[in-house]
């Protein structure tokens, strides 16, 4: 076990939460059918197929782990701010859906498109205002008209 | 076979009401704009128009949701290739390449080749319909378990071949699609990783999660992107090049008219259909291709199988619903209940006694291939210019008829939950180079398998002797297998063929 | 002429238009005044295309004539109806909201079976005019004489023949009770289970199974290539002809209807607006003898005969409870 010195070992740290996230969705999925019949009929295809599927979680875990020479240089990572951005992202849409049932989806897709433009790059309030409301508008009423049920609505 | 004396028939019927012709143009319109809006399904176009066609007599109502019927098809190819978006799940093999070849500026070419192959599907299927009702409607009912099984795993071989750059991970995205695709109900009645929410007793909602995997996931990368394709030279809309893509469309002629038989016999078994079709067609495409490598980069081959094949299901849905009098979907059960108005009841009888009708219908179905051709080019060049909206505007746009289309599809908040959940998990397996399209192929296979697998294990007791009973299923397999054998054969012979050339090269 | 026909047609179409876009318009609170004053929504839990999707959606022209207000069909589908009896309940007692529903199974599987926050006694059904009955049936192709002789085969070995069936279904519950009643070990059985009713009449047209259980009316379009062999029914139905069960096993024999659809309302609307709930009893009762709407729904081979809110809401009742004591057959197969 002794390590090469010239060597260091680099964890890919997100690689290897979104496999413990997999990983712990499959092994969650197998335990609750196991929990809800022990019968032919309910773990036919479920049973194999998770435990291949946490072989495979193992198999791809050493690639969360490299060895880089000591001296080389870090790997260019993506700017911070991209990440910031993409999560940025992610936050407004998980609060679009939380809140459209609760405050309107005029309201929810107006607030959306107003900080989804912000963080996309458009800097220009009146553009983006503009550009949200009228969006919204037409989206309300263009869904609205083809879609066989109602939707919470606020303002519109 | 063919009953010349009722074509005669039927072209009299079809020329007798011309008024019938005025509603194919609006039809198609209809469902093209429908069909283009994710979410939207063909079965919720047809029926919001059904009640319209309860005033109208009854070949122009049949020829009016047809055209629907037709035009929504085609529809959802549209943000398949644009936005990557599948607004149903007959898109899917759709955003494979047409996506990637939207991306790399060749956006009027995807969409000309996806609308060619749509147009040269629909008729190709709808000819071989007007041969095969007969015997396709008495096939369909004889598919048992077994041979559902087998459709089922030479839909799962996609999987290896969609693995990308790692196979473990491949197979990894793979099989975590299969089992999110068993959550809920089982065929025999247990339920299972439902964590109590009531929406995931049928499962996890496959519509929003594939847009939040392929369509989402991807938009979110894009962040920092100004435009969708980054050269601007290339963002061009050109009339010239979507015709440059039917011709490269029509070039094809083995892959479309595989896609085609393919369709039709998939889209014949009902509650299988379109969905299953396209991604079969892609797959035997991309393993008999010497280019199969390229396949997923952003080859106008794929586009073509996958649209071929969505395109003549609709014939071979069309086979069963005026065979059988049974629906294989929610489009034919609304044809189905606009036939009852008129009296009309589907089924052996029907097909015995009226043949000059389901001959008008198979013939009025080729002249709207015929009028999808012009409608959908322009609605196509329209659509095109999509690619010149700054992506500032055009993600959070995007994301929100996503949202919007999610909802849609049951007027739930399961849809948009749902889609935001698998949007980012989407986004975190595309930045760790897994293949969201695996396990988008998963998700749709999941039960399928699953059933079909039970139902033969309780049908033969667990006896492998069940399986002599069943020559279709042997049949299949066996054609699965020499397509394996096939391929293997010409992948060893090419590179054979390559090794000398390298060589003295 | 022609161009002439053109225009009306095209009339005819932009009219329809105007309808549908009138119907999926967003509902806007008008003032309150003698009801109806404003759209009625009509919840169907199911998805577009099923039966009471349709049977509401050829009803509806007909209802709204006589209630003077556009129908707005919402289509609530998912996990066997519970979601849409939920949100129906969710929707104020107004009588601005009716229901098409298989009331039966699927608010008795809701609630024994699911955990449905809800009771029974919340729905009031003005009208269940489709009740349907099991049949037991083999292909066209299959060698099986009668049922006697599938008794036979079944007790002699239980494993002997596939039968068809939809888990957790009247269906089930019924071949059960004919196990029972002659001695047949149910755990014994060889079942093969489908995903819904259409798909098992499907494999038993086919011959995939040798035998299968399904509703009835849903065989019809599949009468030639099925031959039926018990009815569960006190009545020949349809025009099957094969033995009924009262005749098998004796006319009082235990057995369960199959889906029972029709038309409901709140439970509270009937003590809280008795008005209200008047005049939509009283229109629904009258498109339903409406000459016109019983010619106009047969041809689409829906049910529109007219039972009253007593018989429906008792066969509803009985149902549930006959399905109540067969529980264990209703939680997995």
């Amino acid at each position: 076990m002794t390590m090469n010195r010239s060597h260091r070992i680099v964890v890919n740290w997100g690689h290897l939460a979104l496999l413990a996230v997999i990983g712990s969705v499959i092994a969650a999925y197998l335990l609750d059918t196991r929990a809800t019949s022990l019968r032919v009929n309910n773990l036919l295809f479920v049973q194999p197929a998770a435990l291949i599927g946490l072989l495979l979680v193992l198999l791809v875990v050493p690639q969360c782990f490299r060895r880089r020479p000591a001296g080389a240089e870090a790997e260019p990572a993506q700017p911070l701010s991209h990440l910031a951005k993409a999560a940025g992202l992610m936050a407004a849409l998980v609060a679009l859906a939380l809140s459209m049932e609760r405050i309107g989806f005029d309201v929810a897709t107006f607030c959306f498109l107003l900080a989804a433009l912000r963080l996309c790059g458009e800097r220009n309030w009146f553009v983006n205002l503009g550009y949200s409301a009228v969006f919204t508008a037409i989206l309300i009423y263009g869904y609205g008209t083809i879609i066989p049920f109602p939707f919470p609505l606020t303002i519109l | 076979m063919l009953d010349l004396a009722s074509i005669q028939g039927a072209f009299d019927l079809l020329t007798s009401s011309a008024s019938a012709w005025v509603f194919v143009i609006p039809g198609l319109l209809i469902g093209l704009f429908f069909g283009s809006m994710p979410g939207i399904s063909i079965t919720m176009a047809m029926a919001i128009f059904l009640p319209m066609t309860l005033y109208m007599d009854f070949l122009p109502a049949i020829i009016f949701l047809t055209a629907i019927y037709t035009g929504a098809g085609f529809g959802g190819s549209v943000p398949a290739v644009l936005m990557n978006i599948p607004g149903t799940s007959s898109a899917v093999a759709t955003t494979f390449d047409g996506y990637p070849m939207a991306r790399s500026g060749r956006h009027n070419e995807a969409l000309g080749v996806a609308l060619a192959a749509s147009v040269t599907g629909c008729l190709a299927s709808y000819l071989l319909l007007l041969f095969l009702i007969v015997p396709v409607s008495s096939v369909v009912l004889k598919m048992g378990p077994l041979e559902m099984s087998a459709v089922a795993i030479w839909g799962m071989l996609l999987l290896g071949s969609l693995s990308g750059n790692s196979l473990p991970r491949g197979l990894l995205a793979g099989v975590f699609g299969l089992l999110l695709g068993t959550v809920g109900m089982n065929t025999a009645g247990y339920v299972r990783g439902t964590m109590g929410v009531p929406w995931l007793l049928d499962g996890v909602p496959t519509i929003p999660a594939m847009m939040g995997l392929l369509a989402a996931s991807q938009l979110i990368g894009l962040v920092n992107t100004k435009y969708l394709i980054e050269d601007e030279g290339s963002r061009k809309i050109s009339f010239a090049k979507i015709i440059g893509g039917f011709r490269l469309s029509l070039s094809f002629p083995t892959i479309i008219l595989r896609g085609s038989l393919i369709g039709v016999i998939i889209g014949a078994i009902p509650g299988v259909g379109s969905s299953i079709s396209n991604l079969l067609s892609y797959s035997e495409t991309k393993r008999n291709a010497p280019d199969g490598d390229s396949f997923g980069r952003g080859n106008p081959k794929g586009v073509a199988a996958a649209e071929a094949a969505n395109s003549s299901s609709e014939g071979g849905a069309m086979a069963t619903m005026l065979a059988l009098g049974i629906p294989g979907g929610g489009a034919t059960a609304i044809l189905l209940a606009a036939f009852a108005t008129h009296n009309i009841v589907g089924g052996p009888s029907f097909i015995a006694n009226s043949k000059d009708i389901v001959y008008a219908i198979i013939l009025s179905n080729f002249a709207q291939a015929l009028l999808l051709l012009g409608v959908g080019l322009g609605f196509v060049y329209l659509a095109g210019y999509i690619v010149r909206v700054p992506m500032r505007f055009l993600i959070p746009s995007v994301l929100v008829v996503a949202v919007f289309g999610s909802y849609a599809i049951d007027g739930t908040i399961s849809g948009p939950i749902t889609l935001v959940v698998f949007a980012i998990l989407g986004w975190a397996m595309v930045r760790y180079d897994y293949p969201v399209a695996a396990t988008v192929v998963g998700l749709l296979l999941g039960s399928l398998v699953e059933g079909n697998l039970l139902r033969t294990w309780q049908i033969s007791g667990g006896d492998p002797a069940y399986a002599l009973e069943r020559p279709g299923a042997l049949l299949i397999f066996a054609l699965m297998a020499l397509s394996i054998g096939l391929t293997a054969w010409s992948a060893r012979r090419r590179r054979r063929a390559a090794i000398p050339a390298a060589g003295s090269g | 002429m022609t161009t002439n026909i053109t225009r009306r047609t095209m009339l005819r179409l932009a009219s329809g238009g105007v309808v549908a876009a009138a119907l999926a318009a967003p509902t806007v609170l008008r003032a309150q005044g003698v009801y109806p004053d404003r759209p009625i929504n009509v919840v169907v839990p199911f998805d577009t295309g099923g039966y009471n999707d349709r049977l509401s959606r050829a009803f509806a022209p007909f209802l709204q004539e006589r209630l003077g207000q556009p129908l707005n069909i919402i289509n609530r589908g998912g996990a066997g109806a519970l979601l849409g009896h939920t949100y129906f309940l969710q929707q104020p007692d107004d009588g601005y909201t009716l229901l098409c529903t298989s009331a039966a199974p699927y608010i008795p599987l809701n609630i024994l079976t699911q955990d449905a926050p809800f009771n029974l006694e919340d729905f009031h059904m003005i009208n269940l005019p489709s009740q349907d009955y099991t049949l037991l049936a083999r292909s066209a192709e299959s060698d099986i004489t009668d049922i006697g002789e599938v008794i036979e085969k079944l007790k002699a070995d239980p494993g002997s023949l596939s039968i068809g069936v939809q888990p957790a279904s009247a269906d089930l519950v019924n071949l059960m009770l004919l196990a029972d009643a002659n001695g047949i070990a149910r755990d014994r059985l060889r079942i093969v289970t489908f995903d819904g009713g259409g798909p098992a009449r499907n494999a038993v047209a086919g011959n995939v199974v040798d035998i299968g259980l399904a509703g009835g009316q849903g065989f019809l379009p599949l009468a030639e290539k099925i031959k039926p062999l018990l009815v569960y029914e006190k009545v020949q139905r349809d025009g099957w002809g094969g033995k009924l069960v009262t005749e098998l096993s004796g006319a009082d024999t235990a057995f369960v209807y199959g889906s029972q659809r029709g038309w409901g309302v709140h439970s509270s609307l009937v003590a809280g607006s008795p008005e209200i709930y008047d005049t939509i009893l009283t229109a629904v009762e009258a498109t339903s003898k409406d000459p016109k709407v019983i010619e106009a729904l047969t041809a689409q081979q829906l049910a529109t005969d007219w039972y009253g809110p007593e018989a429906s809401n008792a066969a509803l009742a009985s149902t549930a409870r006959v399905m109540e004591q067969h529980l264990d057959l209703l939680k997995g197969a």
